[in-house]
């Protein structure tokens, strides 16, 4: 059986040419006749390659350390989880490198491997002793992986053969078929392979297995990887699949209508206009969000400490209005943090769009010709719904200056390491999470005052629920108590819900793209239409 | 020469040495954390404490410049925050898709705008003649991303001519060229109306001039007199000129490489600002710094070296 040898990794810099007589002719075409019509290549070929667009180059190819979910897409796929997502519109997962994985009670969890699973570069076959090491070096608080909390309640990974195995888990831990096992956190590196790197891994890739194996990277221009012959499981659909790292949703857009790509996100705001008008030979998707969008409102601030000012503020802000006119009709209004069709999704917020009321409160609490500061991420979006909420609120009396901010500075506003977190008035955030209501609840936990928490919503009774969502199993008791926790946020006053986006996506009608319910890519799972 | 070309240098050190300064200080008081801007929201504080401790960002500002500094006469310019390569490699990964595509943004303005110049003086005060002044004023005014965007819409987006991303096949020159068409358009063409206005003023002069009103008059043809014994001199300034265009082609290539997501050293510097990876600012910044630098010197030592009038001036 044909294999691929690790030694065929590249980083590839563009002084390593080579210069044949094709290359001559198309280089002496390009300059000598600039103008002349110069069919370009697209890259993929005979529908055998893939190529799609990712948001950011990889950094950390360890499921350990990894640092974006582009490096989440790639990883899945070199280093094979026990399960994963299924593309479609429901949340599902799907066995990838297990026969068979049973949940036996509430703490007990048996798995066996697939058989023949070879890892690269001579280090022989995959056991359960390598998924022991990968899921335990994770949960090892003095290793310091950031995802050492999707394995908070894990005992340990008993070993009881060569493909066998059980995971123990201290308590019931409700969201590991969501949120734990489906991602890398459950991706198996090789035990000896990674002790001989030093504990960690880069950016080369060791000891690989999965369905494709990563071949070339060329750091910031592309990621290849090429089908593992020797995987075997369901195959990947595609011979290679071609990751170009695009930051900047506008460029990649022009790339896919220039065919360069196969398959690409858009920004919200090209929705409307690529459905109205898709490029030829392409098929424009719209997929619900489990990203959450807020204004949020410190608490601790000393002119927003009275929470009848919050509360006014909540009421001058249309909602509608800000949505509509920040995503040009793409998404619609949101009413919490949990996105719909996870338990805890709510239909409405506790406060309305009552410009009267919020004078009103204005008055009683005696805060008329208010001035605060907003800040946003530099971003088209949110300066759009930044500038309606400024007008929002001047309409009730209350004075908004836009601060605008790159993501650097943004991301450390709130942070309790800077001199600003009390300074900070009103901010307009963006979070994603993964499909399990814990995911969007544990940012506003009292531990995470000054953290992630910049409204410095402080509440014991909010952290109780929280607690008990993530060992309650009953659907329609974790419902309420999610329902619950938003309501105690409504309450706060701190928060204005906005939207939970949408996430458009655009691919050629040649290729059938696995998406997770949110959009989110699955290599593996893109087919060949 | 030699004691001109010793004071060249020194004033070229000087240069880079306060440009790194100036540097280290913007980063100083350029807000956010640059560990939780790396690490992300799942980062404890004590992963968080680590790396700014990895990073040298506990020691005092000019601690961390003499680190720099010594670190760089060595050539060690540090490592990447996350993934521990040494900065030198990442920038000189990067750095041939910068020196390439600047060397295309030249070679669009040097063919297009020395002829055009030419034609301008050759033709001075007739039609062709303010047609060039106009072209030439134009290209200046708009914008190398302006360029960009409506190069790329035009001739990949709507004509399907050329790519629009990316740097070309590795390994396969024909291909990397024409990725090259478009974004070195981008970046040459403002410098097309530039070098078209210098040239065509050098040429007047140039014409003018006695030797040539005797090569005229021993019945040379015009076109020997114009390539042979006007261009030649006349395109000096251009030398100079295009030192100082280099920068401002480093500049546009930012542009060039974010529209077209070419990779390149304006592109990481970019990328590397956002994330607060420092390192890879201050190295990236220095060796490009450093190269304008040394291209100035050299058109510096050309023309010095030309013209002993240069030399006595400085």
């Amino acid at each position: 059986m044909a294999s691929i040898d690790i030694r065929e990794f590249k980083v590839t810099s563009p002084t390593k040419n080579g210069l044949n007589r094709r290359s001559f002719l198309a280089a002496t075409g390009a300059f000598g006749a600039a103008s002349m019509a110069f069919p370009h290549m697209a890259i993929s070929q005979d529908g055998r390659v893939l190529t799609v667009r990712s948001y950011s180059d990889l950094q950390l190819l360890d499921p350990a350390f990894r640092l974006s979910l582009p490096e989440d897409d790639i990883i899945r796929e070199i280093y094979a989880p026990l399960i994963e997502p299924v593309a479609g519109d429901e949340w599902d997962w799907r066995p990838v490198a297990v026969s068979s994985i049973e949940q036996i009670d509430d703490t007990t969890i048996n798995f066996t491997l697939l058989e023949g699973m070879q890892f690269s570069d001579d280090y022989g076959e995959v056991t359960a002793e390598d998924v022991k090491f990968s899921i335990e070096r994770i949960a090892d608080p003095a290793n310091e992986s950031p995802y050492a909390g999707d394995w908070a309640a894990l005992d340990s990974v008993e070993v009881t053969g060569t493909h066998t195995g059980t995971i123990k888990l201290k308590n019931a831990f409700v969201p590991l078929w969501s949120t734990t096992l489906p991602t890398p956190a459950s991706c198996i590196v090789s035990k000896k392979a990674v002790e001989g790197a030093g504990g960690k891994l880069g950016t080369e890739p060791v000891a690989q297995f999965g369905r494709y194996m990563l071949t070339e990277w060329v750091p910031k221009q592309r990621t290849v990887l090429k089908r593992n012959p020797d995987w075997p499981g369901e195959p990947g659909q595609f011979d290679e699949i071609h990751i170009i790292p695009i930051e900047d949703p506008a460029t990649a857009e022009r790339g896919f209508e220039a065919g360069d790509l196969d398959y690409t996100w858009t920004s919200v705001s090209s929705l409307p206009r690529l459905k109205e008008n898709p490029p030829v030979g392409s098929v424009v998707l719209e997929k619900p969000s489990l990203a959450y969008v807020w204004l949020g409102i410190n608490q601790d601030n000393e002119a927003l400490q009275d929470p009848r000012i919050r509360r006014a503020i909540q009421h001058a802000i249309d909602r509608e209005i800000v949505v509509d006119a920040a995503y040009f009709g793409a998404a619609s209004v949101g009413n919490g943090i949990v996105a719909p069709g996870l338990p805890g999704s709510r239909d409405s917020v506790t406060y309305d769009y009552d410009p009267d009321k919020a004078r009103a409160l204005l008055a009683e609490a005696g805060a008329e010709g208010l001035s605060v500061t907003l800040d946003i991420l530099n971003q088209t979006e949110r300066l759009t719904a930044a500038q309606v909420i400024q007008a929002n609120l001047a309409d009730v009396g209350i004075t908004c200056e836009i601060k605008q901010n790159d993501s650097g500075t943004f991301w450390s506003l709130g942070s309790k390491e800077g001199d600003y977190f009390m300074d900070l008035q009103l901010v307009l955030s963006r979070f994603s999470m993964q499909p399990d209501p814990s995911w969007a609840t544990v940012w506003f936990t009292p531990e995470q005052v000054g953290v992630w928490n910049w409204e410095r919503f402080n509440s014991a009774e909010y952290k109780a629920l929280h607690d008990e969502g993530l060992v309650t199993s009953d659907p329609a008791e974790r419902d309420r108590i999610y329902k619950e926790m938003q309501r105690l946020m409504d309450e706060s006053g701190s928060y204005v819900f906005l939207t939970h986006e949408v996430i458009g996506a655009i691919h050629k009608d040649d290729v059938e793209p696995g998406l997770k319910p949110n959009g989110e890519s699955l290599f593996a799972q893109f087919k060949p239409a | 020469m030699l004691n001109y070309a010793v004071k060249r240098l020194g004033l070229s050190i000087a240069i880079v040495s306060l440009a790194m300064f100036l540097l280290f200080c913007m980063i100083y008081l350029v807000p956010g954390d640059p560990a939780s801007v790396a690490l992300g929201p799942r980062a404890t504080d004590a992963m968080k404490e680590a790396l700014r401790v990895k990073m040298g960002l506990d020691q005092p500002i000019w601690v961390q410049f003499w680190n720099f500094f010594s670190g760089a006469w060595t050539g060690d310019l540090g490592e990447e925050v996350l993934s521990g390569r040494p900065v030198l490699d990442v920038v000189f990964e990067q750095l041939p898709y910068t020196l390439i595509l600047i060397a295309g943004g030249i070679t669009w303005s040097v063919a297009l705008g020395i002829p055009l110049g030419c034609w301008a003086a050759i033709n001075r005060g007739s039609f062709a003649d303010r047609l060039v002044g106009i072209l030439s004023v134009a290209v200046i005014a708009v914008p190398s991303f302006v360029v960009a965007i409506y190069a790329l819409l035009i001739f990949a987006v709507t004509l399907q001519w050329l790519p629009a991303i990316g740097a070309g096949e590795p390994g396969d020159i024909g291909d990397q060229l024409v990725h090259l068409i478009l974004p070195s358009l981008a970046v040459g063409l403002g410098w097309v109306g530039y070098i078209a206005r210098m040239v065509r003023a050098s040429m007047l002069e140039v014409l003018e001039a006695s030797h040539i009103r005797t090569a005229r008059a021993f019945g040379l043809p015009d076109r020997t007199i114009t390539y042979r014994y006007a261009l030649t001199i006349a395109i000096l300034p251009t030398i100079t000129l295009l030192g100082v265009g280099i920068g401002q082609m480093l500049s546009s290539a930012v542009f060039a490489e974010i529209v077209f997501a070419r990779p390149g050293v304006g592109k990481l510097v970019y990328d590397a600002i956002l994330t607060r990876n420092f390192p890879v600012v201050t190295g990236a910044v220095l060796v490009t710094t450093v190269i304008f630098v040394l291209l100035n010197l050299v058109a510096d030592l050309i023309v010095g070296a030309l013209d002993p009038r240069v030399r006595s001036s400085f």
